[in-house]
């Protein structure tokens, strides 16, 4: 006889079952149905989202669901534990739905087939149910401190336990009624049989059975109640956050039309012009898992701000305004206070570099910055002053346009860029390298190498504007049009095709804000990797240093250049390059991003952010911090001051130790 | 409720907050030039800060009134997009240097050309000048309750209550409106005006008055003009810090030594 099992075995009226099974989907669907509905409520017609399919955040959704990747990153027994319950959950569901096929459609489900099944259900069941017990372990127990518990978080995997154990339950009281060779393949209900007799289980069965079924299906129901909800919105998050920005040009016009659009009729729903459907979704998809908490360099300072708060607030926002009928997650935050703070992010996008949705907090943050400066009354005063400046003296310090050729030292000469004179390379200096006395240093150095390399180059001196990141990071968008628009008439004008910045900021921000193609941009780590590559820089020095490398966030996380800088500085014979705890991707801001450089310190918790990274850099043991940003230079110079470790500490750009390397005189 | 009418008197002037570098004193011309766009004077800001408040709790028209020559509407028109409702300006060539009794008597003259009227504000001092007296002088000859430094502004009533700045605190009075309140830096800073809702009025059409001299009957005797007998820029008060290194102090106070006696 074949190997097959009766799939409503002992069980009359299965209509009932179907007729349940078909109220819980139409339930389901119904739901995800409003939740679409209020998107399109917040959107309010906008369809700002890239809607062309994309193979590759396709795979990207595709790895991270049936991998998840994101989820084993820095904290393995978490990725255990989803990777359990997802492969468990999932295969279970299928193994239903196959059972369904088998009864009413085709029946295939018989011999090896059968025994493959009943295999790789029982494991599906066992993973399940050691999944949900590690998740218990993990959040009442091992009380990992990122996690933040509701009710829900604690129902659920409850709920999954009774289901499954009542399963193998029901399996245990069929295979003692009717112990055939084949049913030990299905091994945990075979070892269980043991407990009942032949009588026991007759009477019991159909009533565990159909207590089986109806936990199942009122757990689907559960699914757009609670957090439950991320097994269909993190994939679709995923998928929409990874789809290719659109021209940022053109989005960018779209945003501000419909901004001043809203603005006529400001009196009939509050807007967030922002807003896209990806960002809608990720705010749904949020499990509050907390790893964004857990890399934030603003939580990790002890400032009163963590990116999960923020999302959860705003996603309380969203269904405050725009639901029709209240938020349908039973078990969440309801406040939108917490999204009031919104000036601790240095848009340092590490929340996003582990988000398992891709989440893109700091994102939203610039969101909210741009509606705080529309207002204008919640603005800090001293960002206040610092935007009024920026926009009469072309830069946000206390600096007139003069100011910026100061760091050119005497008998130096230097190019200007003049209708003449057009070189191959336009040296961007960038407003802070221009005229903070410790960032000068870097134009000094960097200058100094691209006359030993023989690379053509000049600069703009005093006519050079300020690229504008400081007013997009900070949400001031007219101001950094205005920006932009001086600088690429600038570039026009003279005909510039190649620039280098000495800023990652600036870096990123022509890369990124700009139109596209208009001219090549650099960031200087790439200029000098190719002209080593290349041979037209020859170093002549042995340095014996120990050093440890700072990634810029901007030009590590939102740039994707890690091994330019590594490979300039082993370049330099003699010299140890150790990596700090936080590297790469990893890295932890320095906290002068996102215009952080130009706020008071009353945003300031327990400890700086420089001083974090300071106290890292610290514990390498080297000689020499090296860091590749203006901004970082002068945060990590006052934090190695101020914890007092400047005699066994030096704070360099790449350039100055790289300028010592090829100089011949003795410094 | 009745519409309180609040006039706002701001001076467009260089900006004093400018950094150094950018600013240049000729003294032949007797000016003063910033290598940048000019500003509202900030205390005027405060004062327009002051009105913004009042406006946002209850109904109220804001007029800002600007005197001055060579006025221009892309600096006062700061005024309008932080939301107040009417710019008026009185432009003269000869305006530009006139005393502060002459700027009051203008001032007087222009907002009794605009009718009725419960408050006017201004700042306690211009950021150019820093004299201080045309909000009193104003107040004296539109014969207002006056009262001067404020550091809170509240309306209720018709009446004004302030918090005053002495020196040794604060002091609250209040006066019957109409009346004058000239306002100092701890009213608050103005709001943050956008850059999108500044360039945003060049498409809108903008509620500005312009006023000529012709249209105030004004009397000739009291327009004096004041007469600069000397523009000199600051002494050189640049400072350098240098420190001395040495690997045991008395290396170090020999350096010093040499150092000191270079310098004498």
């Amino acid at each position: 006889m074949l190997p097959f099992r009766d799939t409503f075995f002992m069980i009359q009226n299965k209509w009932i079952f179907y007729l349940i099974s078909g109220l819980v989907v139409a339930f389901v669907v119904l739901v995800f149905f409003y939740y679409v509905a209020t998107w399109k409520k917040a959107l309010s017609g906008k369809t700002n989202t890239n809607k062309r399919p994309n193979i590759r955040s396709l795979f990207i959704a595709i790895k991270n669901v049936f991998l998840g990747i994101r989820i084993f990153k820095d904290d393995i027994l978490a990725g255990i534990m989803h990777f359990l319950i997802f492969w468990g959950f999932f295969a279970l569901l299928i193994g239903t739905i196959l059972l369904s096929i088998h009864e009413h459609i085709v029946k295939f489900l018989m011999g090896n087939i059968y025994i493959v099944f009943s295999v790789i259900m029982e494991i599906a069941g066992l993973f399940l149910i050691s999944g949900t017990v590690i998740a218990i372990f993990r959040r009442y127990i091992l009380k990992v401190k990122r996690l933040q518990s509701y009710t829900e978080d604690l129902l659920i995997p409850l709920f999954l336990i009774l289901i499954v154990s009542s399963g193998f339950l029901l399996e245990a009281l069929r295979i003692a009624q009717n112990p055939q060779r084949w049913e030990k393949w299905s091994f945990v209900g075979w070892y269980l049989k043991e407990l009942f007799g032949p009588g026991v289980s007759e009477g019991a069965y159909p009533y565990i059975w159909w207590f089986h079924a109806i936990l199942s299906l009122s757990f689907l129901l559960f699914i757009p109640l609670t957090k439950l909800a991320h097994t269909i919105l993190a994939p679709t998050s995923i998928y929409l956050q990874n789809l290719p920005k659109e021209d940022g040009d053109k989005a960018q016009m779209e945003e501000e039309d419909s901004a001043s659009e809203g603005s006529d009729k400001e009196a009939q729903l509050p807007q967030r012009p922002f807003l896209t459907l990806s960002h809608l979704i990720f705010l749904d998809a949020c499990m509050r898992c907390g790893r964004c908490v857990e890399v934030c360099p603003s939580t990790l300072a002890g400032e009163d701000y963590a990116p999960r708060d923020f999302v959860q607030g705003l996603r309380a926002w969203v269904w405050q305004s725009f639901s029709s009928h209240g938020d349908p997650r039973l078990f969440t935050e309801r406040s939108p206070d917490k999204m009031q703070r919104i000036w601790n992010c240095t848009t340092c996008r590490a929340c996003l570099e582990v988000c398992p949705v891709y989440g893109p907090t700091f994102e939203l943050v610039m969101g909210e910055r741009t509606l705080a400066i529309e207002e204008g009354t919640s603005v800090p005063d001293l960002l206040n002053q610092t935007l009024e400046r920026l926009y009469k003296y072309e830069n946000p310090w206390m600096s007139s346009k003069k100011e910026k050729l100061g760091w050119i030292e005497e008998g130096s000469s230097i190019g200007f860029i003049t209708k003449s004179f057009k070189p191959e390379f336009c040296y961007f200096v960038g407003c802070t390298t221009s005229v903070d006395p410790r960032a000068r240093g870097i134009a000094k150095a960097f200058s100094n190498i691209l006359r030993s390399s023989g690379l053509e180059f000049g600069i703009f001196g005093e006519k050079e504007p300020c690229c504008g990141d400081m007013a997009k990071r900070v949400g001031e968008l007219g101001l950094f049009e205005e920006k932009k628009m001086s600088c690429s008439d600038l570039f026009q004008s003279y005909g510039v095709k190649n620039v280098v910045t000495s800023s990652p900021h600036c870096y990123f921000n022509f890369k990124n804000e700009y139109p596209q193609g208009m001219f090549n941009v650099f960031h200087y780590t790439q200029l000098i990797h190719k002209l080593i590559k290349e041979r037209n820089l020859t170093i002549k020095k042995r340095l014996d240093f120990t050093v440890t490398y700072h990634d810029p966030c901007y030009l590590g996380r939102h740039s994707r250049i890690f091994n330019e800088p590594r490979e300039i500085i082993r370049s330099i014979p003699g010299i140890k390059l150790i990596e700090m705890t936080h590297n790469r991707e990893n890295s932890l801001c320095c906290g002068g991003g996102g215009g952080r450089m130009w706020q008071g310190n009353e945003l300031n918790g327990t400890e700086r952010m420089s001083e974090r990274r300071a106290k890292e850099a610290k514990e390498t043991g080297a000689d020499v911090v090296l860091t590749a940003c203006p901004l970082c230079l002068i945060m990590m110079e006052d934090a190695i001051k101020t914890l007092g470790y400047e005699k066994n500490l030096k704070v360099m750009d790449i350039n100055e130790l790289l300028k010592m390397a090829i100089d011949e005189e003795k410094r | 409720m009745k519409e309180l009418k609040i006039i706002v008197c701001a001076k467009q002037i260089p900006d004093p907050e400018a950094p150094f570098s950018a600013v240049t004193v000729d003294s032949k011309k007797k000016e003063v030039k910033v290598d940048a766009p000019e500003v509202i004077s900030p205390y005027d800001e405060n004062a327009l800060e002051a009105a913004l408040r009042i406006k946002e709790s209850s109904k109220a028209f804001i007029t800002v009134l600007s005197v001055g020559s060579s006025l221009s509407d892309t600096v006062l028109r700061k005024a309008i997009a932080a939301g107040a409702d009417q710019l008026v300006m009185v432009e003269d060539d000869s305006f530009g240097r006139l005393d502060s009794y002459s700027t009051a008597y203008v001032l007087s003259k222009a907002i009794s050309m605009l009718g009725e009227y419960d408050l006017i504000l201004t700042g306690r001092q211009a950021g150019d000048w820093d004299w201080g007296q045309v909000g009193l002088i104003l107040g004296e000859i539109l014969g207002l309750p006056t009262i001067n430094m404020a550091a809170g502004i509240t309306v209720r009533d018709g009446h004004v209550e302030v918090s005053r700045l002495v020196p040794a605190g604060l002091e609250l009075v209040e006066a019957k409106m109409p009346a004058l309140v000239t306002v100092s830096n701890e009213v608050g800073e103005l709001r943050y005006v956008s850059r999108s809702k500044i360039l945003g009025m060049l498409k809108k059409r903008i509620p500005i008055k312009k006023v000529s001299k012709g249209d105030l009957n004004l009397e000739p005797e009291f327009l004096n003009t004041m007469e600069l007998l000397e523009l000199l820029p600051p002494s050189d008060m640049r400072r350098d810090c240098v420190i001395v290194e040495g690997a045991t102090g008395k290396e170090k106070a020999e350096r010093l030594f040499e150092i000191i006696k270079q310098i004498l």
